[in-house]
């Protein structure tokens, strides 16, 4: 009996050995700072997590399906850029929908020339990162970009407000994953996204329209990026026009670290967000703790390795691998 | 990015065709620039530069971007040596890589301006003068502006600082720290700066720095930030967290979104540094060296200070 229970716990843990993981890095800070796990902190670091989260939400689609999105961080600036200025030429009615259609025009583009042309996803979206680069900088002319009337707007609501004492982001963010985790998991739709990257030539031999799934995954990630850019534009009422640059290695750092595997095939949502979350919490856990910057850099990689790691070590259930 | 640069460069190589047409100006001056349009106070000073040189009937300007890329950059060098202009500006793109070039431009004796950040020490040899502002000092009146208001106050004797300083191992972010960690026990020897960390030029990271800062202290007074656009960042999480009311900002390089939360009262202070100044400074500096005339080879610009108390002398940055 006992040793069932035991045998069920381990089962646990070779699951979920990230979300364990998550666990242990929490109370290791919250014993080196009390304040980390006071309840506004807390929702602050979600709160701002939920740009990082969205955007690997979508990520995790083009993963499972066996490529890579590399121009997110890219496409992130140009959806904030262009919300803030139609904000004020079109008002946040039309501005926002247009700036949605716009995003998705670019992952349309994506998923056309990964799915359809089969070019390799990297060099694709490692393209597509300088080129959006290069169209927010022209469509802005190289200006940071502002509301003028930053009182006299509702625009805020997506970024600062909040509903039944939740922080709007952190709403869309947790809609956005259910809703996502019962497209991935729950629809043929879902089913297919997997066989396509787990085994391209099977899906296909077996009728499965490759090309065509490759294409919804990139429209996906590309509206998810959209809904980044509304929360980050609306949080702040202005950007710079490099405000997602980077953002691509954290988002794709987050989705392997939530263990969706590079080749295609594997990976849920939930674990993309615990890849998130702990990404977030570990840059805020060192803020607290209150370690000298330049040791941040280092530290953080540490832990993603070491979080890694004992993900590793729960499903193959020992530390080394068997096979040296 | 790249259909940008190259729509520039374009530009640029037409003008100096035009300019071997007319013929009519003394200098020749070029000026190969960091990285255009990637941000507003680099597109601002392109233009502004461009104006002052067109103002001018003594000068006919070349004007080169190297788009943030040191080998281009060293390209343009080159290019400018070749065509034998009268001097040469550089905005240097990394301070280590380009001196070779500074060097060889020296040596085919073309005076080199070097404008807003100086390149590293090594190749001061080869650098007729320094045009731009003075980090440091902006800085210590950063300070400055910080103690006098909390003199006003009175919490001269108790207040904290937390500093969020600009990109960790850029020039410009470690004199401006420095100069504000030197003077701020000078002027107030009992106000203590708790904590600094990086935003990097960021104001969406410097938001989440600040955020944190707020969970770890109960009581911040005041606020140091490299510049306003991090600055801003800050007051954003301030506000958000209904502690705004008791904190003081002060900043560096005052954007148009510094200016206006001064306006609205929620900002108090910040260095004035404007890229029209810093553009029309390099073009004078670069004449003057060509008219013979004697310059300090830190031929620094002013950068003002700014609080809400005199911010109806300064016109809004553009930027």
């Amino acid at each position: 009996m006992a040793q069932s229970h035991l045998k069920a716990v381990g089962e646990i843990l070779a699951k979920h050995g990230i979300l364990v993981a998550f666990i242990l890095f929490m109370i290791a800070f919250a014993l080196l700072n009390p304040r980390f796990i006071n309840s506004d902190n807390l929702l602050g670091v979600v709160r701002s997590s939920a740009i990082l989260g969205v955007m690997a939400i979508g990520v995790t689609f083009v993963v499972v399906s066996g490529n890579l999105d590399l121009s997110v961080g890219s496409m992130m600036s140009f959806s904030t850029i262009v919300v803030l200025d139609l904000h004020d030429k079109l008002g946040p009615l039309l501005g926002i929908p247009a700036m949605f259609a716009m995003t998705m025009a670019l992952g349309a583009l994506i998923g056309f020339l990964v799915g359809y042309l089969k070019l390799n996803s990297l060099i694709v979206t490692l393209g597509m990162l300088s080129a959006i680069h290069g169209l927010t900088l022209t469509y802005s002319g190289g200006k940071n970009m502002d509301i003028a009337d930053k009182d006299g707007t509702w625009f805020g609501f997506f970024g600062q407000g909040e509903l039944l004492g939740v922080p709007v982001p952190i709403l869309m963010f947790a809609l956005l994953a259910a809703g996502l985790t019962l497209v991935l998991s729950k629809t043929p739709f879902g089913r297919k996204v997997y066989a396509v990257g787990g085994n391209g030539v099977a899906a296909t031999f077996s009728g499965i329209p490759r090309a065509r799934i490759v294409f919804y995954c990139y429209l996906i990630s590309s509206f998810c990026v959209a809904m980044a850019g509304l929360i980050q534009a609306s949080r702040s009422l202005g950007s710079q026009n490099t405000v997602g640059q980077g953002l691509e290695l954290q988002v794709l750092a987050a989705v392997i670290l939530g263990g969706a595997s590079l080749l295609g095939g594997s990976g849920t949502i939930f674990k993309t967000v615990i890849g998130v979350l702990i990404l977030g919490f570990i840059q805020n856990g060192l803020l607290l703790v209150g370690l000298e910057f330049y040791v941040q850099y280092i530290v953080t990689w540490v832990i993603i390795i070491l979080a890694v790691w004992l993900d590793i070590a729960a499903k193959r259930g020992q530390l080394w691998s068997p096979i040296a | 990015m790249n259909f940008r640069k190259t729509l520039v460069t374009t530009t640029a190589l037409a003008s100096f065709a035009m300019v071997g047409a007319a013929a009519a100006a003394d200098y020749t001056i070029g000026i190969t620039q960091n990285n255009v349009g990637v941000d507003s106070y680099q597109t601002t000073y392109e233009k502004a530069f461009i104006a002052a040189a067109e103002a001018n009937d003594k000068v006919d300007a070349v004007v080169l971007d190297a788009g943030g890329d040191v080998a281009r950059q060293i390209a343009q060098m080159e290019d400018l040596i070749q065509q034998n202009v009268d001097a040469i500006i550089i905005w240097p793109t990394n301070g280590q890589a380009v001196i070779p070039a500074v060097r060889k431009a020296h040596n085919a004796g073309i005076p080199v301006i070097v404008t807003n950040s100086n390149i590293a020490e090594e190749g001061f040899d080869f650098v007729r003068s320094f045009s731009g502002p003075d980090n440091v000092t902006q800085g210590a009146r950063s300070a400055e502006i910080m103690c006098d208001k909390f003199k006003e106050m009175g919490i001269e004797n108790e207040a904290q600082v937390v500093q969020i300083s600009g990109q960790p191992g850029y020039t410009t972010a470690i004199e401006r720290a420095g100069g504000f960690e030197d003077r701020l026990p000078e002027v107030c020897p009992n106000v203590t700066l708790v904590e600094t960390q990086p935003g990097d030029w960021n104001r969406e990271k410097s938001q989440q720095v600040m955020e944190a800062f707020l969970v770890k202290y109960d009581d911040i007074d005041g606020v140091y930030s490299g510049d306003d656009n991090m600055g801003v960042g800050a007051l954003n999480a301030a506000k958000a967290a209904d502690r705004a009311g008791d904190i003081i900002f002060v900043g560096a390089t005052n954007f148009a979104v510094g200016y206006e939360a001064m306006g609205r009262g929620e900002y108090w202070g910040s260095i004035y540094q404007s890229p029209v100044d810093d553009a029309e400074a390099a073009l004078q500096t670069a004449i003057d060296v060509l008219d013979g005339k004697d310059i300090p080879f830190l031929n620094y610009f002013d950068t003002p200070k700014i609080t809400q108390d005199n911010m109806s002398e300064f016109d809004k940055p553009v930027f």
